[in-house]
């Protein structure tokens, strides 16, 4: 495999199988993987969601059966120092395997906001560790904790000692949790999607940190991780699971650059590159092996802006009301949307991007009218939104159109996948008769190209990129000339998500639907989008064609967005200038209003604020 | 300031509970029957004119809102008032409301001790044997009246096997079978409430990282998961010592406990309206009392309400 076969490998897998229950009910969750650890190297597992990899670096921990699983079969075969001997974990008993876990072999899990004790300081949760695995008094443990929670580049990391969680933002927290699993100086350290659930820049932070102290203590990483952007730059090797099974293994130059089986390569075609699109001024379907849409280009090349925009958003406020004090009065303010202008034209898909709290959201919900404007005008087709009395504005309503992020929960679990597909046609005396329903109902499902007698279904029995189809069902319902994506793809695995963003362009070229896209996947964007608007507290910083965006940014904010997203150049390391601290935060006392942004025209249509 | 505000927020929200309250008492038991006829009950030879100046003598011929205000101004001075029959009120409150926080008290203690160990056992062997027996027991004991459990536990201790007092309150052995009454009654419920936050919090992400530390099972679920739970825990208890205080008047009655439920039913029998006034606020000022001691405790072990 590499150059390290002579050495013995640190950690050796093999023919490592996971079942969960028992008799009839029994499921396969790890089927029969191997692999090889070797000192001071990055593995990295990937696989999309349902394909072993978490459930494997629980078993590598001996934590399955916490959850009910259990190794049926197979050998991990650890080279432990503190015990001088081999040992194999899926046999050891619990008291030895608890001399390992957090001491010689750590994890550093995928949901920061979950992982720290909320009702424990910072401190006491470290020093635990470490007491526990050096035998240190208290108060060297506190000092080992800080030494630690400095090494992985957190300010004030004194303060923090007596810090709880909840006083963190989830970027700290994952260094928290760095510095944990590395605070007994591992042999091994697993990291399971440790920046799957953090913004962009921080996820570029959290990837450096790892990296340097992993060539700092010498530690061997299991990388686990769907996205194959980020595995490119951390793994030295790389093994490719699906569906509980091997598919294939090899360094990380064979395996994104090479692969073998079609299952890699069908997945790496889906992953969105960013830069593979320059040159280009329209979206681009995304090149599925096997599916043959992939050649169809999309149909409106560039915006038209002589036409009359579907919408007009000009100077729209949103701020929410934080209350405090005796008295209950409004003390603070988060500026979610400040002044926010931009049109979107026919047949065009704006992208609204930004991080965590940039209020990208705010703005489309402020369209959808699920949140009342402080000021500003919306104008549909020339139409001023706000002035409307509230019976005209539900007409807007239906032109325009949302669908969620969480296509588990936008769906309601009781009703079957037609009706809650007609209900919004129905809604809006659209349809009323059963027939008219059930006809309805069989041409939405068309659209998303889902078999018609679906509609009898409920929702528990689709999957994850299924039951998004549906939710943008539903959004045609109505046949709407605006459809607001709301992060809609983000959840799914790749290839699921590559498939339904073709959905939503071959819907766009058929329908002529505008869209606003709003995400913080760069990568997507480059793909779908013809024009980009980038978001920072609360204001656009920078808009003008995906072209202009993406080849010529201008503002230091898009810039850096840009630089974060891991690119798929297997064995490159870049160096990025580094967020320092935490993206600030969009509350403001009430009597200090934000800065305006004044926005300057770079060159046609592309205006930055500067 | 928000810890002040918290507490003037809940200052007031006493005050108007206990007035509400005692305006309600006051003009509820009026409706009941005339103090003066019940008392004279027994003579034959009572005229109108009697009946009227027993009536002045206790202030009753005044209007309604007069005698509320004239209690309200005894009470803001401190004077509970003296009964229509038994001396001063205040006397026998500080004789029955020991006695009643004593059996409340005792009988939370019974619950806690019985329900937090088969909780967590239940819950940490959740499906096995024990944690069905614990269950089936739990719905057993949410199941049947508690007065019948006492009257059991009375056949049995005090009648079968002579061994503890029926009833009364003259040795600490007298609270033994009322605190055992109720604890049991309340484990039923709080035993539930144990296996169901200790479940919760042990499938948490964190009790898992807590695993992967190499932490010992004893610790991930004692400090880690325990303390967790014991944050909705206690809120559930504070209020159940609440309940617990207005639900004693059957139990005091069932063992003759010389409490303020056995109090206040005397006074309903007697139209005592003092008595009865004075003893009703008191529970319901405790009540409130209590809530806002949980809210408090509250803040203590969860640092997430916590006030910097």
């Amino acid at each position: 495999m590499s150059q390290n076969d002579t050495i013995s490998p640190l950690l050796s897998v093999k023919d490592l199988t996971v079942k969960f229950g028992e008799g009839p009910r029994e499921v396969c969750a790890v089927d029969g993987i191997s692999f090889d650890l070797h000192e001071k190297k990055t593995l990295a597992i990937v696989g999309e969601s349902g394909s072993g990899k978490s459930i494997s670096s629980l078993a590598m921990l001996g934590l399955l059966k916490f959850i009910g699983g259990r190794v049926s079969s197979g050998q991990l075969e650890f080279q432990s120092s503190v015990l001088g001997e081999t040992v194999d974990l899926a046999q050891a008993p619990e008291q030895v395997l608890r001399k390992i876990r957090g001491n010689e072999i750590s994890m550093i899990f995928q949901e920061p906001m979950t992982s720290l004790n909320p009702v424990f300081t910072i401190g006491s949760q470290m020093s635990e560790t470490i007491s526990l695995h050096q035998g240190l008094s208290k108060s060297e443990a506190q000092t080992r904790a800080l030494e630690f929670l400095e090494l992985v580049r957190l300010p004030n990391a004194k303060r923090l000692l007596t810090n709880y969680p909840h006083q963190l933002s989830g970027g700290m927290r994952q260094r928290v949790m760095i510095a944990m699993a590395l605070c007994c100086e591992p042999k091994v350290l697993i990291a399971d999607e440790p920046t799957t659930a953090l913004d962009v820049t921080i996820q570029a932070q959290i990837l450096h940190i790892i990296r340097d102290l992993q060539a700092e203590l010498g530690t061997s990483v299991i990388f686990i991780s769907h996205d194959m952007g980020v595995v490119s730059e951390m793994a030295d090797d790389v093994l490719v699971m699906k569906a509980s099974k091997f598919v294939e293994t090899g360094t990380v130059h064979q395996v994104l650059g090479h692969p073998q089986q079609d299952y890699t390569k069908a997945l790496l075609a889906a992953v969105p590159k960013i830069g593979s699109m320059t040159g280009t001024t329209a979206p681009k379907l995304f090149d599925i092996p096997g599916m043959a849409q992939a050649t169809k280009p999309a149909q409106v090349k560039t915006t038209d802006t002589a036409r009359e925009p579907v919408l007009e958003v000009e100077n729209l406020t949103t701020r929410y009301d934080i209350r405090g004090g005796l008295m209950n009065r409004v003390t603070h303010r988060v500026h979610a949307a400040e002044k926010v202008s931009f049109e979107i034209y026919p047949g065009e898909t704006l992208a609204l991007v930004g991080e965590s709290g940039s209020g990208k959201s705010t703005v489309g919900k402020t369209i959808q009218q699920l949140i009342e404007p402080a000021s500003g005008a919306m104008r549909y087709r020339g139409k001023d939104i706000f002035s409307l009395p509230r019976e005209d504005r539900k007409a807007f309503q239906k032109q325009t159109q949302y669908v969620f992020q969480d296509p588990y929960g936008s769906l309601n679990p009781r009703m079957t996948v037609g009706e809650s597909l007609v209900e919004p046609a129905k809604v809006h005396g659209l349809i009323s008769t059963k027939a008219e329903a059930l006809d309805k109902a069989a041409e939405l499902l068309e659209k998303v190209e889902l078999p018609a007698e679906y509609a009898n279904r409920y929702p528990h029995q689709f999957s994850g990129g299924q039951r998004q189809r549906l939710c943008i069902a539903r959004a045609l319902a109505c046949d709407p000339s605006l459809i607001i994506a709301d992060e809609s793809v983000s959840a799914l695995d790749v290839s699921v998500q590559a498939q339904v963003v073709n959905l939503l362009m071959g819907l766009q070229e058929s329908q002529g639907l505008s869209y606003l896209f709003i995400t913080h996947d760069m990568a997507v964007v480059e793909r779908i989008s013809h024009r980009v608007a980038v978001m920072y507290l609360g204001q656009i910083v920078e808009i003008g064609t995906r072209q202009q965006i993406f080849e010529n940014p201008q503002h230091p904010y898009t810039k850096r967005l840009l630089a974060a997203v891991p690119k798929l150049m297997p064995g490159h390391r870049p160096t990025r200038v580094l967020l320092d601290g935490e993206i600030p935060s969009a509350m403001r006392a009430v009597d200090d209003p934000p800065r305006l942004v004044d926005l300057q025209q770079v060159s046609d249509g592309h205006f930055a604020a500067l | 300031m928000p810890i002040l505000r918290f507490l003037i927020q809940r200052l007031l929200q006493a005050v108007l509970v206990t007035i509400a309250v005692t305006l309600f008492v006051a003009f509820a038991i009026r409706l009941t029957g005339d103090p003066a006829i019940m008392m004279t009950a027994q003579s034959s030879s009572v005229t109108e004119a009697d009946l009227d100046r027993i009536r002045e003598a206790l202030g009753l011929n005044q209007s309604f809102i007069k005698q509320y205000f004239d209690f309200v101004r005894n009470i803001l001075s401190g004077d509970l008032g003296e009964s229509f029959f038994r001396g001063s009120v205040r006397d026998l409150i500080a004789l029955a409301l020991p006695s009643t926080l004593l059996l409340a008290v005792a009988s939370m203690v019974v619950s806690i001790a019985l329900s937090i160990p088969l909780g967590i056992y239940a819950a940490v062997h959740k499906g096995g044997a024990a944690d069905q027996i614990i269950r089936v027991l739990s719905l057993v004991g949410l199941s049947f009246p508690n007065f019948w459990l006492g009257i059991m536990l009375v056949l049995m201790f005090s009648i079968t096997f002579p061994i503890l007092p029926a009833s009364g309150f003259s040795s600490w052995q007298s609270i033994l079978l009322p605190a055992t009454t109720i604890g049991i009654i309340l484990t039923a419920t709080n035993v539930r409430l144990v296996r169901t936050q200790m479940l919760e919090t042990l499938s948490s992400q964190y009790v898992m990282v807590a695993r992967a530390k190499g932490l010992s099972e004893k610790t991930v679920i004692y400090k880690h998961a325990l303390r967790n739970a014991a944050i909705s825990i206690v809120t559930f208890l504070g209020l159940q010592f609440g309940n617990l205080i207005g639900g004693l008047v059957i139990i005091e009655l069932v063992f003759n406990w010389p409490g303020m439920g056995t109090l206040s039913i005397e006074a309903i029998a007697q139209r005592d309206y003092p008595l009865l006034q004075a003893t009703v606020s008191i529970l319901a000022i405790m009540i409130v009392a209590v809530n806002l001691a949980v809210d408090l405790v509250y803040g203590l072990i969860d640092p997430r309400i916590r006030v910097a």
